[in-house]
């Protein structure tokens, strides 16, 4: 098990390193840079030809590249060339939305996806089953940022139920109590959006498993043994079928990343994934390898919370 | 498929997603303000009435002419009061909130609300003596600097910060001293700040202070300039003070990250911040002590609002009004029952740009190519001739932007040359130049040769982003094609904003594929066109140069052309020789439309008003929701 893990953490090192790399320069090969948005003929170009002597970007990109891991190995991303302030106090005042955004829409999703994939998978094969599938096949083919909008149209524009952009309302004490609900309220509609797209496959997961486990033999022997119906679906099925949902947790994570760049651009939720949209276009460099490079590390991370967990449930997948 | 690969299958997705997302881009005032198309979200048309003040008419056509520049006053206005002020950005704002380090216009609007220029300007952005100081000018005359002027300041007893420190000539000094130090770290530094006698010498870090700016007392600064030109009065003079009791003790490269910057700014406008969440709002409660006198409004609040749900965020009221409303969703929520509709021309030109050289980066200056495929003028005066601004104003902008005559816009009221004799739409004009000047159909295929029988393909640059982008380049193309000029997109596509200041030349590397190009100018408030078509700027994109052009433009902002009328004379006939030498055509001018909901009182948008934002009220503690 050791063994397995340290060895998945090494090869995490080389992925890491062509991540880094890719990431570099792809955004170095986008046409054009932070200070092409300025043409301005108020603003001389003399100043920004200065500008860009300054900030290094007409080095070779090798240097650049070595530059930037040196800083990322001691932990500076750099200055956002847009915000004129340090990436990682930027990315730190968005993070803490995007996490909370994620933990949110991560426990929305379980408490949408368990009840209902035992509840299928129990009663297989009828009305109720045939409805939750038909659910989740719907939330299968709908993409999610149309998904979104309409929510977003609905219950924050139509019923005004919900706030409709921001992640607090202006004006309050960040630590007090009520700070803290509106932070809530702000992100209970994108996170109820995206976990009712995202939650089908966890849906199915839960119900092929059931249904695999239901005619497995110690089935069989805990119901002749007597077991009541519930304590064979609470203690033996439900238990058993779990354990892959919860191998697949770290892809849950790889897949919130993805989603949280539509949410968050159309929610207006600053986190980072708007972030990361708008430095794109921008051409914030500093910001754009600083982000991608931190969803790259959590996808990465998130493989390997999956394949550890995985080994940990069945020695099968651990490497000799 | 192994662990590694089906990531990297991942970030190809993520990738694809993230490129299809760029499509919309709005970095640069100089790009048409977009608006992301497959948002917008339509509230049915329940509302079949129409108010009389509204400017409909009935073939959906509307005229900036029809719209007013100040809002109406109805109703009493109550005490105090807070309004909701909309940020219309599909970005955050960055959080710079200082005149002399900000770079997007969001926060410049941020910056507005509390602070504010030392100097006003008139209707035609000349300063005036109306603002938080005056102005004197004298002649500066030493044999270095033979045509100098000196400018000195009053700054007027009652101005003070929001801390209660008075507004001191050393303040506004301190604004040159920081923009000027070798270490300061934004945008703001150019020939407006060289201009300054020992300016020069103060950013190579050879002097440590600037010998042409002078305290005289506390509330007097004298500033030398070495020349004098009339672009001095229109925005020249560097006209915003920074709390020197404040910053005098964060070094000049901290300053912009600084928390005086970014988290507790202070200015001398009508509002002070009160709390600022990064990016998404700002909290302003009034500032009593205004010098102009205590603002009506207890309490603003500045929220970034998406152009795509701007609408129904100005239906429901959760805004009152915004800093500009995306024009192409007018036409469709004209009939929004609770706002009003104010419009003035923007201080924009759209046009299509002809490449006649290339940038010498060794020489910094443009040269000519005669060789060109666009060198001769009657091609050019002819593709003018084939396209028609009228329809295209009317039928994709519904009027709202209309055919361009001349590259001195008309809010350039003194000016601008309404009556210059430009090409408009005539495409037997078109067909009877070009054949005179030798492109004739040779091989018969419909599609005009060159003038040695060679084929002619035109290569034509455009900036995609809005639905109309593609369709109005596709008509444009279709113009050309039915006076039998070929143009075809470069690449077959429309261009994104990045790509395509890149290859126009930002850099002075021109694509040397491309031989027109439709781009748009944001002039700023400086009726000088010296830094677009100046033979030594880069941004003269055409890269054309003639001496007449040359001479008038030096002759525009030298120190005679403080006589209006001879400035008018200059300008008119450098109007009338751009309509000769075509660099460039203008197409379109364009409105600003700004909804202002109706319990807003006091509001004004027209160039040089002088309502100040401390006079605005509202008639009840409610905005007016749309019916």
């Amino acid at each position: 098990m050791w063994k397995f893990s340290v060895r998945r953490i090494l090869i995490m090192i080389p992925q890491l390193f062509v991540l880094s790399l890719l990431i570099f320069v792809l955004a170095k090969m986008m046409p054009g840079d932070a200070l092409s948005g300025q043409i301005d003929p108020n603003i001389d170009p003399a100043r920004i030809e200065e500008l860009r002597i300054e900030m290094g970007w007409y080095d070779p990109w090798h240097e650049q590249y070595a530059r930037w891991v040196g800083g990322v190995m001691q932990g500076d991303f750099g200055m956002s060339f847009r915000f004129k302030m340090p990436v990682t106090e930027l990315i730190g005042q968005r993070i803490v939305n995007s996490f909370w955004l994620s933990v949110a829409t991560l426990i929305l999703t379980y408490l949408i996806a368990i009840p209902l994939g035992i509840t299928s998978g129990r009663y297989n094969d009828t009305f109720r089953d045939q409805l939750i599938t038909g659910y989740s096949y719907v939330g299968f083919a709908t993409p999610l940022f149309i998904f979104a909008l309409v929510m977003l149209w609905v219950f924050g524009f139509q019923l005004q139920w919900f706030p409709t952009s921001g992640s607090v309302e202006p004006g309050m004490e960040p630590g007090t109590f009520d700070y803290f609900m509106s932070k809530f309220y702000h992100l209970l509609l994108p996170a109820l959006s995206m976990a009712l797209i995202t939650t089908f496959n966890t849906i199915l997961y839960l119900r092929n498993e059931i249904i695999d486990t239901k005619q497995k033999d110690f089935i069989l022997l805990a119901r002749s043994k007597g077991a009541s119906e519930s304590r064979v679906y609470n203690q033996h099925i439900f238990r058993n079928s779990l354990l892959p949902i919860a191998a697949f947790f770290g892809f849950e994570i790889t897949g919130l990343i993805g989603g949280s760049i539509f949410i968050e651009n159309i929610f207006g939720y600053p986190g980072m994934g708007q972030l990361l949209i708008e430095s794109i276009s921008l051409r914030d460099f500093s910001v754009v390898t600083a982000t991608t490079l931190l969803f790259g590390i959590a996808s990465i991370l998130g493989a390997l919370i999956s394949d550890i967990i995985l080994s940990l449930v069945d020695p099968r997948i651990r490497i000799k | 498929m192994s662990k590694s690969l089906k990531w990297l299958f991942a970030l190809m997705l993520a990738m694809l997603l993230v490129l299809a997302a760029c499509g919309n881009n709005t970095a640069g005032d100089d790009d048409q303000k977009k608006d992301d198309p497959k948002t917008e979200t339509e509230d049915p048309k329940d509302d079949e009435k129409e108010d009389e003040e509204e400017p409909v008419e009935d073939d959906g056509l509307y005229s900036i002419d029809d719209f007013a520049t100040s809002k109406t006053n109805e109703g009493e206005a109550i005490e105090g009061g807070s309004l909701t002020f909309g940020l219309v950005s599909d970005t955050v704002f960055e959080g710079t909130l200082n005149y002399n380090f900000y770079s997007g216009a969001p926060d410049a609007e941020v910056i507005a609300w509390f602070d504010e220029s030392m100097l006003y300007t008139d209707g035609n952005f000349t300063f005036t003596n109306e603002g938080p100081a005056e102005f004197t000018t004298e002649p500066y005359e030493t044999d270095e600097y033979p045509n100098g002027v000196t400018f000195t300041f009053k700054i007027k007893d009652n101005v003070n910060w929001h801390d209660g420190e008075p507004v001191k000539a050393e303040d506004w000094a301190f604004s040159f001293e920081v923009i000027g130090h070798p270490d300061y770290t934004g945008v703001r530094y150019g020939p407006d700040f060289s201009n300054i006698v020992g300016m020069e010498e103060y950013n190579a870090g050879e002097a440590d202070t600037i010998s042409g700016i002078e305290i005289v007392d506390e509330k007097t600064l004298k500033i030398t300039y070495k020349e004098s030109q009339p672009s001095l009065l229109t925005g020249g003079v560097w006209s915003y003070a920074m709390p020197k009791h404040i910053f005098k003790d964060i070094p000049v490269a901290e300053m912009q990250e600084s928390d005086a910057v970014r988290k507790n700014p202070i200015g001398m406008g009508p509002f002070k911040v009160k709390s600022i969440t990064p990016g998404e709002s700002v909290v302003y409660e009034k500032f009593a002590d205004y010098w102009r006198g205590e603002p009506n409004l207890d309490e603003v609040v500045l929220k970034v609002v998406s152009p795509s749900t701007v609408v129904q965020a100005l239906q429901t009221g959760e805004v009152d009004m915004v800093d500009s409303f995306p024009v192409d969703q007018f036409v469709d929520n004209a009939d929004m029952s609770n706002v009003e509709w104010l419009g003035i021309t923007d201080l924009a030109y759209t046009y299509i740009g002809f490449k006649l050289g290339h940038w010498d980066a060794e020489a910094k200056k443009v040269v000519m190519d005669p060789d060109k495929k666009m060198a001769d003028v009657n091609l050019r005066r002819a593709m003018w001739y084939a396209v028609d601004n009228n329809a295209v104003g009317e039928k994709f902008y519904n009027g709202l932007r209309w055919q361009a005559n001349s590259l001195i816009i008309p809010p350039f009221k003194d000016y601008h040359n309404a009556d210059v004799e430009a090409p408009t739409y005539n495409p037997d004009e078109a067909k009877k130049l070009l054949d005179e000047a030798g492109y004739v159909d040779v091989d018969g295929d419909g599609i005009r040769e060159d003038k040695n029988g060679e084929e002619l393909v035109i290569n034509f640059a455009s900036m995609s982003g809005g639905d109309v982008a593609e369709p109005l380049a596709q008509y444009y193309i279709q113009s050309w094609a039915a006076v039998g000029l070929k143009v075809e997109l470069i690449d077959g596509r429309l261009l994104e904003f990045n790509a395509f200041y890149d290859r126009v030349g930002q850099n002075g590397e021109d694509d040397p594929n491309i031989d027109i190009y439709q781009g748009a100018w944001s002039t700023g408030t400086d009726v000088n066109p010296y830094g677009l078509y100046g033979p030594d700027q880069m941004f003269n994109f055409p890269r054309y140069e003639s001496e007449k052009s040359s001479e008038l433009l030096a002759a525009g902002n030298s120190p005679e052309a403080f006589d209006v009328a001879y400035r008018q004379e200059v300008y008119k006939e450098w109007q009338e020789l751009m309509v000769e030498d075509i660099p460039v055509f203008p197409t379109l001018y364009r409105a600003v439309l700004i909804p202002v909901n109706n319990r807003v009182l006091n509001y004004a948008i027209d160039y040089g008003s002088t309502m100040g934002r401390h006079e605005l009220a509202v008639t009840q503690e409610e905005p007016f929701k749309h019916e």
